[in-house]
């Protein structure tokens, strides 16, 4: 077995300056930690490597390394006779460790490495030195034209692999709900910005003009009575209802389901599907999940500030047009509205909330192929929740109608 | 010694369509193994058997002693996957990309996370300015090269590439070419790797495992050119194959 030792000099690439200055311990006595010995000789503070210094222990070794102090060493001497295994990892912690002593002044000095562990060393000192000599021509793609184009459309999936596939989301949505992750916390977050807060302006813009058609056209029929302070009752319940909660459906539907099914299909195109299973990552975990937990909770805000803003719509004519004071409108409004019909509106939101997600993340995992596969899903996937939406709104209020609600 | 990879009577079909028939492979530790075949032979589904993505109708794979099956716990963190475009994260910077596996399977402070992340795609060939960028910013040869430092992230047994140098020029491929033979010889590395390109397959490759009527003939790349199987016979009595191999042989390299 050959031995080597090196001395390492470094360029202080970026100085951990450290200013601690107490020696903590006996002047000549040998402190010993899990994976290394050290003492001081001298001028010579003398770090014997035992054991593993691996990928699996990285944060161990620098945690130890940490306590470690120069204190008025003027050379370190890393003894690594006694290692067992060491990688990559491993020799980034100990090398950090002496560019930290280099920093601070002192020499350091590789002793006794085995060739097979030395190899790993060399490696970080060579890839530093020859970072730039590697990369020494731009790599150019010979693209392949239009080869997604040729691939055929895959064969249209039967009923059976339909309904296999809603089984998948359900199992998706469940299990990712039961499997919580940082990753999947941090999706979830981006998703609601996505879905929910970039959604407030037009969510709001629309439910506006809504509240201004409704106004119109209401007052309109009301004046025939001399009821036309009644519009502002007429716009309160329908917004609260009906409206709020159905605009910002569809306007996710439009928004977020046509941007889950793309993001996803994507995703499966370019194999990064395949690539976070085999790194561990369950999808239905981290894709999945995120999208439509995000959904059923910004879908509700939305609706909310939707009947908001649809009843400032309402005011605007009113006031505007109308001959109906502020105050006024504002009395009928409060006199109209009730929690019972808010709820009735809000509760809806879920449940389109996880149609749109649902049809949305389903039809992105459906992609298989080819970029124009991708189109056509992503265009089902909007055409089906707005479907969807309007369909469930009908028989929310068939059920409300007959519930008496 | 004990193979790292051991499939055996694998059997794969779509439809009418036999892939593969009764499929038997072994993959030794150390070894730099090429898969080669024809297109439609399974090449991919093989790879992806073997990691688990596809599900064989029957077969049984073994990974490092590990059954590939609904659950293979660990693996993950033992194998590193190049797939054929890269499969980088789209909404994550090359870094954060590297990093991902790190923090995913080990609990080190974030600057050494960073750090080592940084070391890989040096070691990768990649400039320091790569880091932040996205990779839809960079070539399709520097995005195969971030997602080699992925998958060289946690100091993987086994390499698995997928038809590393398709797409690449002939220098780039040549580059990488390089590359792979670098890692193995300073990591301790077992690479799998399906290619189309002779001239990896000269270079790079310790044996062979040609995919032919559903089976697999594998061995040294010396042995398995002389079988008289009829493909195969052509595959290597392509006149391009014979211009390597000359080249080969002035370049004095040896495998």
């Amino acid at each position: 077995m050959a031995w080597y030792s090196l001395t390492v000099r470094h360029s202080g690439r970026t100085p951990l300056q450290s200013s601690r200055n107490a020696w903590s311990g006996a002047a000549d006595g040998v402190h010993v930690s899990p994976y290394f010995e050290y003492q001081r000789e001298s001028d010579t503070l003398i770090i014997s490597l035992k054991d593993d210094w691996t990928f699996g222990n990285a944060k161990e070794l620098d945690d130890a390394l940490r306590t470690v102090q120069g204190n008025g060493a003027r050379q370190i001497t890393f003894q690594c006779g006694g290692l067992q295994k060491i990688d990559l990892a491993g020799a980034w912690v100990l090398f950090r460790k002496s560019q930290e002593f280099e920093a601070e002044g002192r020499d350091t000095q590789f002793l006794g490495f085995k060739a097979a562990h030395f190899k790993f060393l060399q490696n970080i000192t060579d890839i530093r030195d020859s970072a730039v000599a590697v990369q020494s021509a731009e790599p150019v793609v010979l693209t392949e034209p239009g080869r997604l184009n040729q691939i055929l459309e895959a064969v249209g999936r039967t009923a059976t692999a339909g309904i296999e596939d809603v089984g998948r989301i359900a199992h998706a949505i469940l299990s990712g709900i039961t499997h919580p992750s940082r990753l999947a916390l941090d999706e979830t977050i981006r998703q609601i910005e996505h879905t929910g807060a970039r959604a407030v302006p037009i969510v709001m813009l629309i439910a506006f003009f809504m509240g201004i058609i409704l106004a119109y056209q209401g007052a309109n029929q009301l004046a025939e009575f001399g009821a036309e302070i009644l519009v502002a009752d007429l716009v309160t319940v329908s917004m609260l209802r009906e409206m709020g909660v159905l605009l910002a459906g569809i306007m996710a539907a439009g928004r977020s389901g046509s941007a889950f099914a793309a993001s996803i299909g994507v995703m499966k195109l370019n194999e990064e599907i395949d690539a976070l299973r085999v790194m561990g990552l369950n999808p239905n975990h981290v894709l999945i999940a995120p999208r439509v937990v995000a959904l059923v909770i910004s879908l509700p805000l939305l609706a909310v500030l939707g009947m908001m803003a649809g009843m400032v719509g309402g005011l605007t004519v009113s006031v505007l047009a109308l001959d109906i004071s502020a105050v006024q409108y504002v009395e009928r409004t409060v006199a109209s509205a009730s929690i019972q019909d808010f709820l009735v509106g809000l509760v809806k939101a879920p449940v389109f909330a996880l149609l749109i997600a649902g049809v949305g993340t389903l039809r992105g995992i459906q992609v298989s192929g080819s970029a124009e596969q991708l189109g056509r899903l992503t265009t089902t996937a909007v055409v089906q929740a707005v479907f969807l939406v309007i369909l469930a709104d009908a028989i929310f209020t068939v059920v409300f109608s007959r519930l008496g609600i | 010694m004990e193979p790292v990879i051991r499939v055996s009577k694998l059997i794969n079909h779509f439809g009418a369509q036999r892939v593969h028939d009764g499929l038997d492979l072994e993959v030794l530790h150390g070894e730099v193994l090429g898969i080669v075949g024809g297109s439609g032979t399974g090449k991919s589904v093989l790879l992806r058997s073997i990691l688990g993505l596809h599900k064989p109708q029957s077969g049984e794979i073994e990974v490092l002693g590990q059954r590939i099956g609904r659950k293979h716990t660990g693996l993950e963190k033992q194998w590193g996957v190049l797939f054929q475009n890269g499969a980088l994260l789209s909404a994550l910077t090359v870094c954060q990309n590297v990093e991902l596996p790190i923090a995913l399977h080990s609990n080190m402070s974030a600057a050494i996370r960073r750090e080592l992340a940084e070391l890989k795609i040096q070691m990768a060939g990649l400039q320091p300015d790569t880091y932040d960028k996205y990779p839809a910013e960079l070539s399709g040869g520097m995005r195969k090269r971030a997602a080699l430092a992925r998958a060289l992230a946690l100091e993987p047994k086994i390499l698995f590439l997928d038809e590393p140098t398709a797409g690449l020029d002939p220098i780039a491929a040549t580059e990488f070419d390089e590359l792979t033979a670098y890692l193995h010889s300073s990591l301790d590395l077992t690479i799998v790797m399906i290619t189309h390109d002779l001239d990896t397959l000269f270079t790079v490759c310790d044996r062979v495992a040609v995919l032919v009527d559903g089976k697999a003939v594998v061995g040294p790349l010396q042995e398995v050119r002389e079988s008289s199987h009829p493909w195969i016979h052509r595959y290597f009595s392509d006149p391009r194959a014979h211009r390597i191999e000359h080249m080969e042989r002035n370049r004095g390299r040896t495998h």
